[in-house]
C-alpha cells in the first residue's frame, strides 16, 4: 500500500518539514471542512501552489497529497450531494446509498491512515510511495520542473 | 511506468466498486429501521397536528354531511386504486375556502370550500389535488424541505414539541407546494377525475373565477397558497383540448344543492 523508496537526494531537515506539512494541510483541512469534500483539496492545491518553485522532494510530496486528495473529492462529492438530495430532494435512503457511504468511509480512513503515515515519515526525511498515487506522481512531476 | 499506473488505477476502481456492489447486497435500511422511524414520524407529526385542530377547531362530525363528502371522493378512490381507508377526511367548519393534506394521509377540507363550489367536479378537483399530494408523499417532502428532518424528527419528542407542530400546521395549511409539486398534483387530480368519468372542466373553471376574486377580502386561502392560478386554469383546459370523456355527476344537482344548504344551516347553528 505504501513503499519506502529511496530518493534521488538526502532532503534537508526544512525541506521535510515542508513536505510533512503538504500532507498535514490535508488532514487539518479534511477536519476543518468535514461536510464540504472540497475544502481540504484546496487547502492541499494552494499548499501546492505555494511549493510549486520548491526543490524537488518537497514538490513530489505535494503533489503526492494533491493527486490522492483530488481521488477522494470525487468520491466524497458524489457521497456529498447524493446525501443533500436525499434531506432536500426527491431520493430516499436505499440499502445503496448506505453501502456508498460505508464504502466511501472505509476509503478515506485508508487514506487518512496513509496520510498520517506518510506525514511521519517525509518528516524523518524518508521517502514513501503510495500505492497509484506514487506512481502518479512520478509521471507529473519530475527532478527537471 | 504508465501501464502500471493505469492497472493499479483499475484495481482501486474495481475495489471500490465491488466493496459498494458487495455492501449494498445487505439490507441496510432494515437493520436500521429506516422505514419504521420515518412512518412512526409521520403518523405522529400527522396524528399531533390533527389533534391541535380537533381541539381548536369545529369538526363537523354530523353523519349525512360527512357521508355525502365521502360519495363525492369514493368514485375517484375506486376509479384510481386508492384505499378509501387510508385516508382520514375531517371536515372543519370554517368559511376559509381552503383544503390541505396533512402527514398520515390526513386530508383537511374547510367547509368554506364546500360551500363556495359552484360545481361538485370542482370540490371532487380540489380534493384530487390533496389527495395527490398525499398519494406522491409531498407532505413529508414539503416539511422536510421547509423544516428540516432533524426538526421534524425533535417534533415527535421533546417539550418543544407543541411549538413545532404549531409551525408545521402553518407551513401545510397556509403555504403552497413547489410550482412542480402543485403541477404534479394538478395534473394527477384531473387524471384521478378522468379515469372516474368526472368532468376536469369545472376544476379550471373554479380556479379562475377564484383568481379573479383574488383581490376581493374574502379567505380564499386555498387559492392565495396556490399561486398563478390562472395559468394552473389553462394548462388543465389544454390538457383537456381534444380528449374525449364521459360527464358523470355524482350526486344530482338537487343533492348538490342540498348539500350545500345542510352545510350553511349547520355554520348558522
Amino acid at each position: 500500500m505504501i513503499q519506502e523508496l529511496a530518493f534521488a537526494y538526502k532532503p534537508s531537515e526544512h525541506e521535510a518539514e515542508r513536505a510533512s506539512n503538504s500532507y498535514l494541510m490535508s488532514l487539518v483541512a479534511l477536519v476543518a471542512g468535514l461536510p464540504l469534500p472540497i475544502i481540504n483539496l484546496i487547502a492541499t492545491f494552494f499548499f501546492f501552489i505555494a511549493n510549486r518553485k520548491g526543490t524537488y522532494y518537497v514538490r513530489w510530496h505535494c503533489t503526492q497529497a494533491l493527486v490522492s486528495q483530488a481521488a477522494l473529492l470525487c468520491m466524497n462529492s458524489c457521497g456529498f450531494w447524493w446525501t443533500i438530495s436525499i434531506i432536500f430532494g426527491d431520493e430516499h435512503v436505499s440499502n445503496r446509498y448506505f453501502a456508498y457511504m460505508i464504502t466511501a468511509f472505509c476509503f478515506n480512513l485508508l487514506e487518512f491512515v496513509t496520510t498520517i503515515y506518510s506525514a511521519v515519515q517525509t518528516r524523518k526525511g524518508k521517502h514513501v510511495e503510495q500505492w497509484f498515487f506514487g506512481n502518479l506522481t512520478n509521471l507529473i512531476c519530475r527532478p527537471n520542473d | 511506468m504508465i501501464n502500471k499506473t493505469l492497472i493499479q488505477g483499475l484495481v482501486i476502481l474495481v475495489a471500490f466498486f465491488t466493496l459498494w456492489f458487495g455492501l449494498s447486497r445487505l439490507d441496510f435500511v432494515k437493520f436500521f429501521e429506516i422505514k419504521k422511524h420515518t412512518t412512526t414520524a409521520e403518523q405522529k407529526i400527522g396524528d399531533m397536528i390533527w389533534n391541535q385542530i380537533h381541539d381548536t377547531e369545529t369538526v363537523i362530525t354530523n353523519d349525512s354531511i360527512v357521508k355525502t363528502l365521502d360519495k363525492l371522493i369514493l368514485p375517484i378512490c375506486k376509479a384510481n386504486h386508492i384505499v378509501r381507508d387510508s385516508l382520514k377526511i375531517h371536515i372543519v367548519q370554517k368559511d376559509e375556502v381552503n383544503a390541505f393534506a396533512l402527514p398520515n394521509n390526513h386530508l383537511v377540507v374547510y367547509t368554506g370550500l364546500i360551500t363556495d363550489c359552484k360545481k361538485q367536479e370542482a370540490l371532487q378537483g380540489v380534493l384530487g389535488h390533496e389527495i395527490a399530494h398525499i398519494e406522491n408523499n409531498h407532505v413529508m417532502k414539503k416539511l422536510s424541505k421547509e423544516v428540516g428532518l432533524s426538526v421534524l424528527l425533535s417534533a415527535t419528542a421533546g417539550d418543544k414539541g407543541g411549538a413545532i407542530i404549531k409551525e408545521i400546521f402553518k407551513t401545510l395549511s397556509s403555504t403552497a407546494y413547489d410550482r412542480s409539486l402543485e403541477k404534479e398534483a394538478d395534473m394527477q387530480s384531473v387524471n384521478y377525475l378522468l379515469k372516474a368519468n368526472i368532468s376536469p372542466e369545472p376544476l379550471a373553471d373554479f380556479m379562475y373565477v377564484m383568481a379573479q376574486e383574488q383581490k376581493t377580502p374574502k379567505a380564499l386561502t386555498w387559492i392565495s397558497t396556490h399561486p398563478e392560478c390562472e395559468e394552473r386554469a389553462k394548462y388543465i383546459l389544454d390538457y383537456l383540448k381534444g380528449k374525449k370523456y364521459e360527464k358523470k355527476q355524482t350526486l344530482t344537482q338537487k343533492e348538490w344543492e342540498q348539500y350545500k344548504e345542510q352545510i350553511k344551516n349547520s355554520l348558522k347553528k
